[in-house]
């Protein structure tokens, strides 16, 4: 293939200008990569605190993940469970106008947390109609999955508030981390002008050492590691640009909130 | 390298910038804001400012075994399902990206902010065939809008005021004229979305590649990278050919100092990995995904041991926001993609020596880049071993010796100081000989011929009528006197 004849060429190119032969790259290989099978002293210790965390150091993360996310302005809610984080959304849907049109849409993930919330139901009293923004599994053709894409962009377009979960929380950045998924549609946190996120407290780690941590050495984590595409999340769109004035709300989601399930 | 390289300029426009009414106080407020903010983000690691050092280590680990972590980033991109292309020059990158959008038949083009983009002239090529191309960075809109280049690597729009920013939006989109900088941000907001749900492709750059896992990783605060690498139909992802560490681990500590070498933050608002497109199964995302890795010129640098240090560079900024020369005379002064310290060194090594010498003269070695560097990169080193390039040429750079004269004064200057009776009877000479040159308050005001630069913006101390040498003596022969 044309392409591996160039990329043949640009490493000899470098391994030239590095005064190098070809011969020992499995050695250097060795040494410069680590062995997800291997962890180091540093990245065990982390996995064993993530691993021995009681429901006090659970506590302990979340007052610092609500801490960190003030600057951020990434509202932090604690709430009980489901059923209060389902009339909690209700509320914002009250509270809130859309951006873009008058006409008030929710678009969310095909997530088991966010089912059990039934927001269809909850929302259907005020007319709000909840898009989820996934393949139902009745799309086998080409043709039936190109539509139901298009249908479901239209939505997420459509949609003010997107409703979707995260896999990890990063209590010292406020961030918000996930993995793609094809039940958990990337542009559900991204086009609607507020972005909701529902997480369990169990969740949150302290930081992106111990999330790097878990995506390359632990045995549970890694088998699914980094997909194609992940993204992490601190807190809504932000700019600077015109003489440095701090300005929420540039290209994507508006506000950002995040319901924490404490149990 | 960008369309107009504008190097040989380089005294002319900074003493324009200089001038310029709003550019020094942009200037200032952006230095005085951010470069403590930055240092004190450094201190506030986890692991200490040292955390820097070991960046370094990690850099030049990566550089020095480029080879292989290349190789293994390829492979693993490709596991993940995206296309990487290797391009050697500026005009491989551009030809494959062209090809790419006409494969796709792309009309609109978003981009997120790149300077690897600018620095192979990407727009003006994808324009030229009657593609739209949209930055989508506010900043990088603004000056999109206005028909100028970025002058800050973060911060491309730092040389307006919120006025200009504002007529400009009313004449350019035809709304009416605020200065409110939330109000122009919503107006960008807004006709941007548009452009983001209409355009068939996607552009970024790289900020930081990890091989091992094969992802690229892009950040931005305002969501705009993700828009464009979520959106689009196809994503090109162009990253220069350095730009890329070995291990998660690595990424971890250089993710964090790039956050806070660019804005002192702990980790920048949006940050995206991407490896691949999301294949039938997903509902949106690229249907495609390339990668586009980046040498124009690199190698070169990476050939000679002295400079191969300036390839450890993540261009987080934070040089630009602590050097005083920048400070003074913005980032257009420069003429070229890459500006203040970090341009300093490396526009000389891309478009010439010769041609962007008056670069690497005009930074004055203070050291605050290399303080204010998230990787600790010794830039005062390589402006100095650049001079010495240009004193004395260099034939694999194809440089010319500058100043044939500034060779033969130094030439002569080491024969007298190794003569002690000549070069005395030499300061004798002179110190008489400089009384035909005009005076004020025990200053010497103007010198002719090639010591006319040095008394154009300021008085020389004369030699002495008597030279230290003789005055110790008389010294230390009172001395003895009293002793």
């Amino acid at each position: 293939m044309p392409n591996h004849t160039n990329e043949t060429q640009f490493i000899n190119d470098i391994r030239a200008a590095l005064g190098i032969r070809a011969g020992n790259s499995d050695s250097r290989k060795k040494e410069i990569f680590t062995d997800p099978a291997q962890p180091p002293q540093a990245q065990k210790i982390l996995l064993e605190t993530i691993g021995a965390r009681q429901d006090n150091d659970q506590m302990a993360l979340l007052d610092r993940l609500a801490r960190e996310a003030v600057p951020l302005n990434l509202k932090v809610i604690p709430l009980k469970n489901e059923a209060e984080v389902a009339k909690a959304i209700a509320d914002l849907v009250a509270d809130t106008a859309p951006e873009w049109g008058d006409k008030k849409s929710v678009v969310q993930w095909d997530h088991p947390m966010i089912k059990k919330l039934a927001l269809e139901s909850t929302l259907k009293d005020r007319n709000v109609p909840v898009y989820t923004a996934a393949f139902d599994g009745s799309e086998t053709t080409d043709n039936q999955k190109k539509l139901k894409r298009e249908q479901i962009r239209e939505q997420v377009i459509q949609s003010y508030i997107g409703v979707t979960s995260a896999d990890f929380c990063l209590a010292d950045t406020a961030t918000l981390v996930m993995r793609s998924r094809p039940a958990e549609a990337r542009s559900v946190s991204l086009l609607p002008s507020i972005h909701v996120a529902v997480i369990r407290k169990e969740q949150i780690l302290s930081d992106m050492k111990e999330l790097y941590a878990l995506l390359k050495y632990d045995p549970d984590t890694r088998g699914e590691g980094l997909p194609h595409h992940m993204v992490m999340i601190s807190g809504p769109s932000k700019t600077a640009d015109i003489e440095l004035v701090m300005v929420h709300g540039a290209h994507g989601p508006r506000a950002l909130y995040l319901y924490v399930i404490t149990g | 390298m960008s369309d107009e390289i504008l190097t040989d300029k380089y005294v002319e426009n900074a003493v324009k910038a200089i001038h310029d009414n709003f550019l020094p106080k942009a200037m200032e407020k952006m230095q005085s804001g951010l470069a403590k903010a930055t240092q004190a983000s450094y201190q506030n690691l986890d692991e200490g400012p040292e955390l820097r050092m070991r960046a370094h280590d990690i850099r030049e680990k990566t550089i020095n075994n480029l080879d292989v972590v290349l190789t293994q980033l390829a492979a693993k991109v490709r596991e993940n399902g995206g296309k990487v292309y290797f391009a050697k020059t500026a005009d491989e990158a551009v030809k494959y990206t062209l090809d790419v959008a006409k494969r796709h038949n792309v009309k609109q083009v978003v981009k997120g902010k790149s300077m690897v983009s600018e620095e192979i002239s990407l727009n003006p090529a994808l324009e030229a065939r009657g593609i739209e191309v949209n930055e989508t960075d506010l900043g990088e809109y603004i000056i999109q809008l206005a028909g100028e280049k970025p002058s800050h690597i973060i911060a491309p729009a730092i040389h307006k005021t919120r006025e200009q920013v504002g007529r400009l939006f009313s004449e350019k989109l035809g709304v009416a004229y605020t200065d409110d900088p939330p109000t122009l941000t919503r107006i960008a907001r807004e006709a941007l979305r548009d452009k983001f749900l209409q355009a068939d492709m996607g552009i970024s750059g790289c900020n930081l590649a990890c091989a091992e896992t094969g992802h690229m990783t892009v950040v931005s605060n305002e969501g705009n990278i993700r828009m464009s690498t979520t959106l689009p139909k196809v994503h090109v992802a162009i990253m220069g050919m350095e730009r890329v560490v070995p291990n998660l681990e690595d990424h971890d500590i250089l993710f964090r100092l790039l956050s806070r070498g660019a804005a002192a933050q702990k980790l920048g608002g949006c940050v995206s990995y991407i490896g691949g497109p999301g294949g039938p199964d997903f509902p949106d995302g690229p249907r495609e995904f390339h990668l586009v890795i980046l040498d124009n010129g690199r190698s070169r640098i990476l050939a000679d041991p002295k400079f191969r240090e300036i390839l450890c560079c993540i261009r987080c900024s934070a040089c630009l926001n602590a050097c005083p020369v920048y400070g003074k005379i913005g980032g257009h002064a420069y003429g070229a993609t890459y500006c203040g310290p970090i341009g300093a060194v490396l526009t000389p090594l891309m478009v010439g020596m010769n041609k962007a010498k008056d670069l690497c003269l005009g930074e004055p070695l203070c050291g605050a880049c290399r303080q204010a560097c998230s990787v600790n990169i010794n830039l005062p080193r390589m402006l100095l071993e650049l001079r010495y390039r240009l004193a004395y040429g260099d034939d694999d750079w194809q440089t010319r010796q500058v100043s044939p004269m500034e060779k033969t004064l130094h030439q002569a200057w080491a024969f007298l100081a190794g003569h002690p009776a000549l070069y005395r009877a030499f300061l004798k000479a002179g110190a008489v000989g400089q009384k035909i040159f005009p005076w004020s308050k025990g200053m010497i005001r103007t010198m002719p011929g090639p010591g006319a630069g040095w008394t154009r913006d300021r008085d020389i101390k004369p030699l002495a009528d008597t030279p230290f040498r003789e005055r110790f003596k008389m010294l230390s022969t009172k001395k003895s006197d009293r002793g």
